[in-house]
């Protein structure tokens, strides 16, 4: 898709949530993905990056939380009051922190509890995408999902959100716990995704490294407040970035660096 | 004791053991819709046997139609008590959820008796009780309609859970959070667990109704259900159906053979000991899921 890099898909404008009527998790968030982009959201544990998609998938009711203030955009349409249904039904799809596949079914039933909204002329063709994209959930069909390694869960939990047709794909921290060699897999059809379809997506990580392999932009988010944004080589090159992920081990990520919370040049 | 007798207490306490599975069932079917223990099942039982008889008695319907009626009361009452009672507590810890069922099952016992008083009624469903021989076994008629019919409901439910709407329901029990974010209506497919479980308590309340008559006691049959439903494991309607025979087996025997020694309470002590071996030694009973855990 060749949309102007202009359009928008989705826009957060100083989005603020609280928990449980009190604790505030993030702080005035304003993040832009455009239409066919792809973006990072960076940042250290705790920081709140879950929270921004919940936020934006409508997740948040079932937690007790709530977004307090700011504007949530989707294709202009403003989605802040709608049932996190109503927003999958819009093209919203948002596969959460830890994979969450449903362990007591199989990948393919996963597949099918994913197609509610669409008829069964749409699943199965939802399903053959998918299985073209995973051949091995496709080898692994019938085991129950809970049985699956790491790496299978994580394509499941990407199939399945595939299975809405979105279009835009919210993505946490998928690389969490996996090999490095199954990330490049994945992070590699994630971006065969985006170019061949034209599908928007908005990935979450702590692995910086990966993340700003396949994307163009990246936010990076500090204590529930975005501190930096800009193009992903020029992330790359910054040095406050560098010095984080670039001076040692290949992997190494924002938890692992303990003075990264007490910097606060970006705060300016 | 002689054998025959001893069979004959072994092949009715299976019919009525069947009769027992249909109660379970509906708790199974919540709990596999939605991980929630639903304590409320032996008055939605002793509700909609009520039901039926005011359609019956009160409107003059005859019984097949009243109970049709009921049927459609029970499975809107089940869609209320999910809108009115559960909605809020979605995703809110279990215990809470289980707590709120057991309210339930106060509120329903007692506002069924507020109404319709305490005394025991006869329900009718024109099923003979000229004498049934299985060789040369003495069945119970009623105890085999009731059988034959769980044994339906039970391909019913099986074929069910394997469909789509079925797929979806088994996904909401798995993860709350993980269907919303695939666009299911969690809200939608408990409510819907909740009705058929509603229908399915009019069904064994009509059978039980058939054999004991309406009144209290209907309500005790949560005992009878939950010992099954544990036994078969919490999630597994084929569970069900093979736990209720072999509790209508044990118990069967159990009372011919204990009964003169022990009164009458050997049926009790009989479901007592099943549930709490159950537990302590296999929880997830016969048939349940296990928690997967990956090695
Ligand atoms: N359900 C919740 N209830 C209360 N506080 C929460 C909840 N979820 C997250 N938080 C708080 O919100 C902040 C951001 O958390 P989160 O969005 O999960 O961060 P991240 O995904 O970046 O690790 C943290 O301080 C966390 O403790
Ligand atoms: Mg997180």
């Amino acid at each position: 898709m060749n949309a102007p890099i202009t359009a928008k898909i989705l826009s957060l404008n100083n989005i603020e949530v609280v928990y449980d009527h009190v604790s505030l998790a993030i702080k005035g968030v304003s993040i832009d993905v455009p239409e066919g982009g792809m973006v990072a959201l960076l940042g250290a544990n705790g920081a709140g990056k879950s929270t921004t998609l919940k936020s934006i998938s409508g997740l948040l009711t079932a937690e007790r939380g709530e977004v307090r203030r700011g504007e949530l955009q989707f294709r202009g349409q403003s989605i802040g009051g709608l049932m996190p249904q109503d927003r999958v039904k819009l093209g919203i799809a948002h596969v959460l922190e830890g994979r969450r596949v449903f362990e007591h079914l199989t990948p393919d039933e996963n597949l099918i509890a994913a197609s509610a909204l669409h008829s069964r002329q749409d699943m199965n063709r939802n399903k053959d995408r998918v299985y073209s994209y995973f051949p091995r959930l496709h080898e692994r069909r019938t085991v129950a999902s809970g049985y699956l390694s790491g790496g299978e869960q994580q394509m499941l939990a990407i199939g399945r959100a595939l299975m809405t047709q979105p279009k835009l794909l919210m993505l946490d921290e998928p690389s969490l716990g996996l090999a490095p060699f199954l990330v490049a897999e994945i992070f590699q059809i994630l971006g065969r995704i985006n170019r061949d379809e034209g599908l928007s997506i908005l990935l979450v990580e702590q692995n910086a490294i990966a993340a700003l392999e396949i994307v163009s932009h990246g936010y990076l988010i500090e204590s529930g407040r975005i501190v930096m944004h800009d193009s992903a080589a020029a992330l790359k090159k910054n040095p406050d970035i560098q010095e984080f992920y670039l001076g040692g081990a290949e992997n190494k990520n924002f938890r692992d660096i303990k003075h990264y919370s007490r910097r606060k040049r970006w705060l300016t | 004791m002689d054998a025959i007798s001893l069979m004959e207490s072994a092949a009715n306490g299976a019919l009525i053991g069947l009769m027992y599975s249909l109660v379970a069932m509906g708790i199974v079917l919540i709990y596999k819709s939605s991980s929630v223990p639903n304590l409320a099942q032996g008055s939605m039982t002793m509700l909609a046997a009520y039901v039926v008889l005011a359609f019956a008695n009160s409107a003059g319907a005859p019984i097949w139609a009243a109970i049709s009626l009921a049927i459609i009361t029970m499975f809107i009452i089940g869609l209320a008590i999910e809108r009115v009672a559960l909605r809020r507590l979605a995703g809110r810890p279990i215990i809470m959820i289980l707590m709120m069922t057991l309210g339930l099952e106060i509120f329903l016992r007692a506002g069924s008796m507020t109404i319709w008083g305490g005394t025991t009624r006869p329900m009718n469903l024109g099923i003979s009780d000229a004498p049934l021989f299985l060789g040369p076994l003495l069945i119970n008629r009623a105890y085999a309609f009731g059988a034959v019919v769980t044994i339906a409901m039970f391909g019913f439910f099986v074929m069910f859970f394997r469909s789509r709407v079925g797929v979806v329901l088994r996904a909401i029990s798995d993860d709350y959070t993980a269907a919303w974010s695939v666009g299911i209506s969690v809200e939608r497919g408990v409510a819907l667990s909740w009705a058929m479980s509603a229908v399915v308590a009019t069904i064994a309340g009509v059978l039980w109704s058939s054999v004991q008559g309406v009144d209290q006691s209907l309500a005790q049959l949560l005992l009878k259900g939950v010992t099954v439903a544990v036994l078969g494991g919490l999630d597994s309607i084929g569970g069900a159906l093979l736990a209720g025979v072999l509790l209508g087996v044990v118990e069967g025997i159990a009372s011919s053979v204990l009964d003169p020694l022990l009164g009458g309470a050997s049926r009790d002590l009989v479901d007592a000991a099943m549930l709490i071996l159950t537990i302590l030694i296999r929880p997830h009973g016969l048939f349940g899921r296990h928690d997967i855990e990956r090695v």
